[in-house]
């Protein structure tokens, strides 16, 4: 008799609460909770030059996010209308854009912006969101104009693409993780100096040219962050002088104290690495104008870790040290406040991903979690649900129990994991598959591969000198098949929906020839071919338009400062300056693209149940009339995701076509090398709007597959078949030797996501959560390189939407990020509650 | 040897009720027992039998057409009648119905093919302490393919399970114990009149078998046992059953039991009945309070049976909410 087991009563609707905060604590959580009804806030400011050709609003940042693309105009209008004016430095026109811009975002940072101590904060640095002048003159400004704004400009570029079907790709900010370590431990004076020695080494002529106009740029930008703490020191000492409280007003003379010497000089104790970081890390976001996407703090609790010992040694509490990080996690969610009116839908809220990673490898296989690990996750704990900063746990072989054990019971008192999980061993592979790819070995190889970290949610780089350019380029796969179906055509010719235009009948791909005459699947197959390389080769172009307005228009001199590479180049962190240099093409559709493959091939060739041109009508019809060959595609073809080895093989076979079409690529402007990744942040959503329906089944609006998570509802086997057959789509275990990594193959070195939901009855009690943990241990060994796990009750989710009011903390994981589930459109919602929970 | 084959239902991944670990439960088709409240009524029988799931179903026909025996038909709600007396669940219908509507229950499988596919999942296996449990229906009545296909999980170092009603023949347990890992073993009633009522068999013989297997135990020495009752509202739910039973075990096997656990009475599968066209007794039985469980569980404990060993499971009723989502 096998016994069936309904979850416990109790777990319904129980929602992960925030305990053991201090009333300091609870006082900032809950005011920041407030949201707009705040009388502080950290909504943008916008600052000009006071041009008339000047305006602030950076469209290109935002070409990833398809649904702002309406409103471009506005936003330029109104930064450019709320604009206040600060008042240039005499030669301000004389100076390179670089230097201008260095200038000008750090007078408005030091001299122009209000510098507030929250009641009770033990961290400096409250406002920083900015949109500040593009710096540009009347030239530069006609020039930015015509590579965007005109026929043949960016905009209608991007809107081409994405109204077509083929994604969206833009130049983003963000995305990297910059060399925090350094300014903690060595503070930027070092950084300063060293920016000093390299330009006096330039010869008079170099110092006269570009190499010179970066590198006084840099060195202005260089004392930003200690001019800036200066002004807060001041605010520390002004509000201790008419303090009452006696340990408030020693709070704030030590914060005062802090102040005085990081981030300018090396960090003593905790709380002045703390101060430093933050302070560092929140002028990056007003540099770029732009909060926290995927701006990542790395491998946090290694690089603090000595001194958070030293203090602790000294005597620091252990509990104040917690207060200290809780202070820096409401910080990181005031990024939130830039546009705290607009609000969002489908998770636009919740794109941010300021991410922080724990634990992990370090040299020979060793396990370096350490005290400041546990004590960061006992933040978390505490604090949650919250969105920043978004934790990502790097799990691997020898990681120890202890750890797993702590996780598993995070994860089994919240309504979701409040952290993602990274597996080592298949992402370390992806890295070094990528330094033979590019032939950065010397950067990127079996002595340091293990520093690698995620930024923005699960995407994999190095350290401290690589803008891997993550989300940059976002593509559906399946596009290819739509091509590959039509010898090169729109399945469905494209009409503007504000126009009413339809456009007329152009081949926009290759001709790969009359479909229907196809004698074998081998033929459709390399028509597909074909139509990837192109779709490939279409991306990068778009990309390499909106890259050359960045490196030309945006400098970001101080970010610069922090990644290594710029400084010694000479060269802006926008115009490739970093050591490694990647832009990221996110494969989206996988499933829906390897389900469409099997499915022709079973339909069409295997069982000859029909014939091309009837599947191909039933496309154009979006399959209404044809309910039956749905019907069959649906349920009758082979799907990933079931560990089915003949349909993972497919899975693997789309995955090295489009892999390896990607490494092909390089920007002709930047030298930038195209890497691929999985990640399809909402796009799975939006984007089955326009795609039509697919060979798989799917009608159009039915949302596409996620990242590398099978297709909805396909996982038939339960989630170890699911997981054993993305790691197979990744590339397996070699079986004779010669992995990347010891045996592991990993076609993506951005890494995969990968979203898993489980009722709470898995972790019901100690035996289960036994069971759990030895699932992420079998992952570790056959999975991908990221997981994220949703711990969801259908029940719970159905309530939700219909009384938000009592769900406002409800936090899901989307692909990537997570959200307040209240806070996303319904259609996401509904698809959240249709994912399949995986029962026990 | 590889030409052995079994009759299954299905094959279950990632199962963590039936053993130790994250397991993969094979139920084989065909069972001696008749228990008025099993929970997989789709296991009784060793031939194979199709059923329809109504929400599945696209209404396109094509099933009827495709029958050539002329079996099914359309009722005038809708629904799909398959005329089971006469039904040789040939399959066509389940092969053609493009929505897998209508679902073979029961296949043949040969031992290379399942091990093929148990194996899948060995990483989890290594890192749960789990492996492959046999269960059912009865796997005990096709001792040949068990026996080996357990011989050849041993020899892939492959823990394995063996979940059995007990009413098998002597020498099928001979045969499979030597490459069992676990033994989960279901006693169900002390009185052998109510056994009898409830599942149409005796208890005799299981009694008998448990007693031979515990004579066995001293040379089985990797044989863990493990009890199983089923707690059934009106049936065998009774203090006085479950008294009596940790009375026999602490009697005749002391110290062999590692685990006895008491399993809670679901409804679950409620469904499977309405699909196979049969009544199902127990269609409207509540679950057990969770006072009646902890009342068994009280009078487990009080049997002289050691209560440390004693574990309760399954779902018990749900208190009605006195408000849907509590504000936080």
């Amino acid at each position: 008799m096998a016994t069936l087991t309904c979850e416990p009563p109790k777990a319904k609707y129980t929602i992960k609460t925030p305990y053991n905060l201090s009333p300091r604590i609870q006082w900032l959580r809950d005011y920041y909770f407030q949201g707009v009804k705040r009388r502080w806030n950290n909504e943008a400011i916008s600052w000009t030059t006071g041009t008339p050709w000047d305006f602030q609003f950076e469209e290109i940042s935002y070409y990833i996010v398809p649904e702002t693309y309406a409103f471009f105009p506005t936003f330029r209008s109104c930064f450019i209308q709320n604009a206040r004016p600060v008042k240039l430095h005499p030669d301000f026109w004389k100076w390179s854009l670089p230097e201008r811009r260095a200038w000008f975002v750090r007078e408005v940072m030091v001299n122009y912006m209000p510098h507030e101590i929250l009641p009770g904060d033990l961290i400096a640095g409250a406002r920083f969101n900015v949109q500040t002048s593009t710096c540009l003159n009347k030239a530069e400004a006609k020039q930015y104009e015509k590579w965007v704004y005109s026929k043949n400009g960016t905009r209608q570029a991007a809107k081409w693409f994405h109204d077509h079907g083929y994604g969206n790709a833009g130049c983003t900010d963000g995305h990297l993780i910059p060399d925090y370590a350094r300014v903690i431990h060595k503070g930027w004076k070092d950084i300063y100096a060293e920016l000093e020695q390299r330009y006096h080494n330039l010869s008079p002529k170099e110092q006269k040219g570009r190499k010179g106009a970066q590198l006084r740029a840099m060195l202005t930008a260089a004392t930003m962050a200690r001019d800036v703490a200066q002004k807060y020191r001041e605010e520390c000492l002004r509000l201790a002088e008419n303090e009452q409280d006696e340990i408030r007003q020693a709070e704030l003379l030590q914060m005062a104290d802090n102040l005085s010497r990081v981030p300018w000089e090396p960090a003593q104790t905790f709380w002045e690495a703390i101060q430093s970081l933050w302070l560092t890390h929140m002028l990056i976001m007003s540099e770029e104008n732009y909060p926290g996407p995927g701006l990542s703090f790395g491998r946090i609790d290694q690089y603090l870790y000595p001194l958070w010992k030293k203090s602790l040694d000294e005597g620091m509490d252990r509990e104040f040290g917690k207060e200290i990080l809780k202070c820096f996690w409401v910080h990181c969610n005031t990024a939130y406040d830039n546009l705290i009116r607009t609000g969002g839908n489908q998770g636009i809220t919740a794109g941010y991903g300021q991410l922080l990673t724990l634990s992990g490898m370090g040299p020979a296989g060793r396990d370096m979690t350490n005290d400041l690990t546990y004590a960061i996750l006992e933040v978390i704990d505490e604090m949650s649900p919250i969105l920043e900063p978004k934790p990502n746990v790097r799990l691997h072989r020898n990681t120890p129990d202890e750890l797993l054990d702590k996780i598993v019971e995070m994860i089994a008192a919240s309504q979701g994991s409040p952290f993602l999980l990274n597996f080592d061993e298949r992402s370390m592979a992806g890295m070094l598959r990528e330094a033979k790819k590019a032939n950065v070995e010397h950067l990127i190889n079996e002595n340091n591969v293990f520093e690698y970290a995620p930024v923005g949610c699960l995407e994999n780089t190095m350290v401290g000198n690589d803008r891997s350019g993550t989300v940059d380029l976002n593509l559906n796969l399946l596009k290819a098949v739509e091509l590959a179906l039509t010898g090169g055509y729109d399945l469905i010719p494209y009409t503007d929906e504000m126009t009413g235009k339809t456009d007329p009948r152009i081949r926009f791909g290759p001709d790969t020839g009359d479909a229907t005459r196809f004698q074998t699947f081998e033929e459709f197959w390399q028509a597909y071919a074909t139509q990837t390389a192109f779709i490939v080769k279409k991306i990068v172009e778009l990309f390499e338009q909106t890259e050359r307005v960045i490196a030309t228009f945006s400098p970001t001199p101080y970010l610069s400062c922090l990644v290594r590479g710029c400084a010694e180049k000479g060269l802006d962190v926008t115009q490739g300056g970093a050591e490694l240099w990647f832009a990221t093409i996110e494969g989206v559709t996988f499933a829906t693209t390897v389900d469409s493959l099997l499915t022709i091939k079973y339909l069409v060739y295997d069982k000859r149940i029909c014939d091309m041109a009837e599947l191909i009508q039933a496309l154009k019809d979006n399959w209404v009339g044809h309910e039956v060959l749905q019907a069959q595609a649906l349920n009758k073809a082979p799907k990933y995701g079931r560990d089915d080895d003949a349909a993972d093989e497919m899975a693997k076979r789309v995955m090295e076509l489009w892999t390896e079409e990607t490494w092909k690529h390089k920007t002709r402007y930047t030298g930038r090398q195209m890497r691929p990744g999985m990640l399809s942040w909402n796009y799975w959503v939006a984007d089955s709007f326009i795609l039509p329906a697919s060979p798989d089944g799917r009608p159009r609006g039915k949302f596409l597959s996620n990242a590398l998570c099978p297709s909805n509802g396909a996982d038939i086997n339960g989630p170890t078949a699911n997981v054993n057959s993305v790691g197979k789509a990744l590339g397996g275990k070699s079986k004779n030797g010669g992995g990347d990594w010891e045996k592991y193959i990993n076609y993506l070195p951005n890494g995969g996501s990968h979203t898993m939901t489980f009722s709470p009855s898995i972790l019901r009690d100690p035996e289960h959560r036994q069971k759990f943990k030895a699932f992420l241990r079998g992952y570790i060994e056959n999975g991908g390189t990221a997981l994220q796990i949703n711990m969801l009750d259908a029940d719970i989710l159905r309530d939700a939407q219909k009384h938000p009011e009592n769900y406002r903390h409800l936090l899901v994981r989307v692909t990537g990020y997570n959200a307040y589930f209240t806070s996303i459109g319904k259609e996401l919602q509904d698809e959240i509650i249709a994912r399949e929970a995986h029962r026990m | 040897m590889n030409s052995l084959t079994a009759r299954i239902l299905h094959l279950q991944r990632f199962s963590t009720e039936d053993g130790p670990g994250i397991r993969t439960t094979v139920f084989f088709k065909g069972c001696p027992l008749r228990c008025a409240w099993c929970h997989n009524p789709e296991s009784l029988l060793p031939n194979s039998q199709i059923q329809w799931l109504e929400t599945r179903c696209i209404g396109c026909n094509t099933c009827i057409q495709t029958c050539p025996e002329g079996n099914l038909r359309r009722n005038a709600d809708g629904s799909l009648r398959i005329d089971r007396e006469h039904c040789l669940a040939c399959g066509q219908c389940v092969e053609a119905c493009p929505a897998n509507a209508l679902e073979m229950l029961g296949r043949t499988i040969t031992l290379e093919e399942l091990l093929a596919e148990v194996i899948k999942d060995r990483s989890y296996y290594e890192t749960s302490g789990g492996g492959v449990t046999a269960s059912g229906g009865e796997p005990g009545l096709q001792p040949e393919f068990v026996a080996e296909f357990f011989r050849q999980l041993k020899m892939e170092n492959i823990c394995t399970a063996f979940d059995t009603c007990g009413l098998i023949a002597t020498t099928a347990f001979e045969k499979i114990l030597p490459y069992t890992d676990w033994l989960l073993f279901d006693i169900k009633e002390i009185d052998d009149e109510k056994h009898r009522r409830f599942t149409s068999q005796s208890n005799q013989r299981i009694f008998q078998n448990l007693l031979r297997i515990a004579e066995w135990m001293p040379s089985l020495p990797h044989l863990h046992l493990w009890i199983r009752t089923p707690l059934i509202p009106g049936a065998t739910a009774r203090p006085d059953n479950v008294a009596g039973i940790g009375a026999f075990l602490a009697q005749h096997l002391n110290g062999k039991v590692e685990r006895w656990e008491l399993c809670a009475f679901n409804n679950l599968c409620r469904d499977k009945y309405r699909r196979l066209g049969i009544e199902w007794e127990y269609q409207n039985t509540p679950l057990l309070t969770a006072e009646e469980l902890t009342a068994l569980t009280e009078a487990a404990r009080c049997s002289g049976f050691p209560g440390e060993l004693i574990i309760p499971s399954g779902a018990t009723r749900v208190p009605v909410l006195e408000s849907e989502g509590e504000a936080l």
